[in-house]
């Protein structure tokens, strides 16, 4: 069943598709970190959408929406829904994100996602889980996804 | 051998007399059995977590007790053992709890420890042949390399270096910097061997950049080798590999540098939170901390914007040598260096020194950066 992008379903399937590659997770070891989402786009209910990704140890323990003004979160991946969906759509085509649509390089610069923190020591776990926050992303190519029509016109071909 | 027994044990009559005793009757000493320490029963306070270095914070064994100045153990003792007289004294070079202690530094050791990966195995090495880079990319990203193993290469040696000068009771920093001593071999295993597999090997080392790392490995104190290593040093080599991952020709790379990038944030983090302790406890401390940054900014200026490092950076961000390339590659790289700078003042302003960036030399280099920009 598809999963409409962005909303709490589909950080919800995320999360399934990650706590049943426990072993996988594990490897990487220990996760421990809030992350904000922030989806902007004008068809979207209220011109956005935004969220709150939880991980401890080695598992996605809470994703749900959320008023990111009251929660408390080490970063936030703040970005246009066009720039989402691109990179999903990417990361569908591929199985991963390619060179173009990796977390970190699409963030580096804010020129696709923008990585807000008031604490640098909290921006640093963006970096310090690197490769678990890559490959929980990744797990999207293994969810059928339902993208806004708004979308389509600014986003690659699945 | 320049540490010799004063007793020799297969010639002490006593000695053996007393071993074949035992061994012949039975009759055991049990002296031990009554050592003066506490019982203790830790359990694991998340049981997915596992038993960590933080459930065992307790009494005599932890760590929030302990004092600031570690006058009783000079020995291997671990701590809350007894400590029986005549064991040796060890002459520990660092005894003061604020030149090695960081907020977390339980936590970081066991992040580490669960995070290792592996440089063999954990790159998919296979799918390099997949690429062909073209050849002054090829040329320059094995100058990064090269750049990247020889740093590597200094920073596995500089917590080597301290591991045994530090007082056995910092056990968890101990452990902390052991796991940062295989990250380190383990990064420059990684650079090694990704520049012997670009088709070019290595390139040529940095006289600068070498200067800039004899000065990190030749601090005067482990708190000096500290803050330059893990604060300022790593720090800006953190933001070096992210810029790398987003430089990356291939999808080997970008993952090669999200593996290492993780293990330097971690270090980075010991850096900041250790700052922060040492401010915290002790305020008279920073204009020490101002002039050792004084120095270590001069070096890393000098080392940073040496031809061999700047350029390569400028070729691969620019991905290619045409005039265009360069221009681009030009403005990358200065966006580059202005985020690498400012990270690092945003970790000194965290850790409780604003006032850094009033006084540090690296706001000029900034300036300069923003004019090219401008210029450009």
């Amino acid at each position: 069943m598809a999963v409409r992008f962005p909303s709490t379903e589909f950080f919800q399937a995320l999360q399934a598709q990650m706590n049943a590659e426990r072993d996988r997770f594990r490897q990487l070891g220990y996760f421990d970190t809030d992350i904000g989402i922030r989806v902007h786009g004008d068809g979207l209910p209220g011109g956005g959408w935004e969220g709150v990704l939880r991980f401890e140890v080695f598992e996605c323990v809470g994703a749900q929406q959320a008023d990111l003004a009251r929660e408390k979160v080490d970063f936030t991946l703040d970005g246009d829904l066009a720039v989402w969906v691109e990179m999903l759509r990417n990361i569908k085509e591929h199985g991963a994100a390619d060179t173009a649509h990796s977390i970190n390089t699409l963030t580096h610069f804010g020129e696709g996602l923008r990585c807000l923190y008031d604490d640098p020591d909290g921006h640093d776990k963006l970096y310090r889980f690197a490769e678990s926050v890559q490959e929980f992303f990744d797990l999207a190519a293994k969810l059928d996804i339902e993208f806004p029509a708004s979308s389509t016109a600014a986003s690659a071909p699945a | 051998m320049s540490y010799l027994s004063t007793i020799d044990f297969f010639e002490d009559k006593s000695f053996v007399d007393k071993y074949r005793y035992t061994m012949r009757t039975g009759e055991l000493d049990l002296s031990w059995m009554k050592a003066a320490t506490e019982p203790a029963a830790c359990e694991p306070q998340n049981p997915r977590r596992g038993l960590t270095f933080r459930d065992l914070d307790s009494g005599s064994y932890g760590f929030s007790e302990m004092p600031e100045l570690i006058r009783k153990n000079r020995s291997f003792a671990p701590r809350g053992a007894e400590i029986p007289d005549g064991v040796p004294d060890l002459q520990a070079e660092v005894n003061r709890k604020s030149e090695v202690w960081a907020y977390n530094v339980e936590g970081y050791y066991e992040e580490a420890m669960s995070r290792q990966w592996n440089a063999t195995t954990d790159i998919p090495w296979r799918e390099l042949s997949k690429y062909e880079l073209p050849e002054e990319i090829g040329k320059a990203y094995a100058q990064l390399l090269t750049f990247l193993t020889e740093v590597e290469m200094i920073a596995t040696d500089v917590p080597a270096k301290w591991l045994g000068r530090l007082n056995a009771d910092f056990f968890e920093v101990k452990n902390f910097i052991a796991t940062q001593a295989m990250d380190e071999a383990r990064h420059a295993e990684v650079f090694r061997k990704r520049a012997l597999s670009t088709g070019w090997g290595l390139m040529r080392a940095s006289v600068q950049n070498e200067h800039n790392l004899k000065f990190l490995r030749d601090a005067d104190s482990f708190a000096e080798a500290s803050l330059t290593l893990h604060l300022q040093a790593e720090g800006m080599v953190l933001t070096m590999f992210r810029f790398s991952e987003y430089i990356s020709p291939t999808d080997v790379d970008k993952k090669l540098f999200r593996l290492v990038m993780q293990d330097e944030a971690r270090h980075v983090g010991y850096g900041m939170q250790h700052l922060k302790w040492v401010l915290d406890h002790f305020p008279e401390k920073r204009e020490i901390v101002h002039r050792h940054l004084d120095e270590a900014e001069n070096f890393v200026f000098g080392g940073g914007y040496a031809t061999e490092v700047l350029e390569p950076f400028i070729i691969l961000s620019g991905k290619g040598m045409k005039k265009e390339n360069i221009e681009q590659g030009l403005k990358i790289t200065a966006q580059f260096n202005l985020k690498q700078i400012e990270e690092y003042f945003e970790r000194l302003d965290k850790c409780g020194m604003p006032e850094r960036r009033e006084r540090s030399k690296l706001a000029l280099a900034m300036e300069m950066t923003r004019a090219a920009i401008n210029a450009q």
